[in-house]
């Protein structure tokens, strides 16, 4: 459906400095390439190239602020972007809980048998 | 470029031995996550296949799978989501790891996934997709299961 939009939505946030630049956004409200290239060990070239990435995906909006763009965090972009990553993490909870039952009752099974047994010193 | 990764942990009232086989072995593979699943063996190299469907197309998704390390009963490791055709490695897959480390009587279960990507994206949401109708008795089951061991345990 929208999956070749997902891809290139968990691109853009996989990256650590454009995450760290979210946070600055969505903290701060807005900010400008040399406003976050302030607060960010990179330069004002390498800000504003993420932030055409993340602009590309939706994660954030442009609007114009004198010779410079002024940037704000897309909220429903944003929420989508977390409820998916949260959607893989909720599918590896139910892996984990299918295990933990299929394990428990293969060790109950095993423990009924041996405890119908004289102890045969092994243990 | 830095790869995104989930990580959880689940205590389970087993040994490791019996969660190594668990979560390693073929017959037990199919129960826990996909529909059906080939893998012949833990090996390291050894190739198998995820496979989820419906009765219209019973292999109507299939990942395939590589076993990368295996260490009884303390590490598995593996990877998926690589084409079926291309040799697993970073960057066409994703790597799951469990670690097994006895605990309590029983064992703490950890479980890491790195590497989202394009493909592995895809196949994490279509996954979900297709174990969506299953989510509400999984959710349900493992909680009667706890509040049993709650039970046993004030007796």
């Amino acid at each position: 459906m929208t999956v070749a939009i997902d891809d290139d939505l968990w691109s853009a946030v996989g990256d650590p400095t454009r995450r760290r630049m979210l946070d600055l956004l969505l903290s701060g409200g807005a900010g400008t390439a040399t406003s976050l290239s302030e607060q960010l060990p990179v330069t004002r070239q390498a800000v504003a190239k993420h932030l055409g990435v993340l602009d590309r995906v939706g994660l954030v909006h442009a609007t114009p602020y004198g010779r410079e763009k002024r940037y704000e965090v897309d909220d429903e972009q944003f929420g989508r972007a977390v409820d998916q990553l949260a959607a893989v993490g909720a599918a590896w909870d139910a892996r984990l809980n299918r295990i933990k039952r299929i394990a428990e009752s293969i060790q109950r099974a095993q423990d009924s048998n041996t405890g119908n047994e004289t102890d045969n010193g092994k243990r | 470029m830095e790869y995104a990764s989930i990580e959880r942990e689940i205590h389970v009232q087993a040994s490791p031995e019996v969660v190594f086989e668990v979560v390693s072995q073929e017959q037990h593979l199919k129960e826990w996550w996909p529909d059906d699943a080939t893998l012949a063996s833990a090996t390291p190299g050894t190739t198998g296949e995820l496979i989820w469907g419906d009765e219209d197309d019973p292999r109507a998704h299939v990942e395939a799978m590589t076993v990368v390390e295996s260490d009884p009963p303390r590490r598995f490791v593996f990877r998926w989501t690589h084409a079926a055709d291309e040799q697993a490695a970073p960057g066409n897959s994703l790597l799951v790891t469990f670690e097994l480390t006895p605990s309590a009587g029983g064992t703490l279960l950890r479980m890491t996934e790195t590497g989202f990507r394009e493909m592995g994206w895809e196949a994490a949401v279509l996954e979900q997709a297709y174990q969506e109708h299953v989510e509400g008795w999984d959710h349900f089951i493992p909680r009667l299961g706890a509040y049993a061991d709650r039970l046993v345990s004030s007796r």
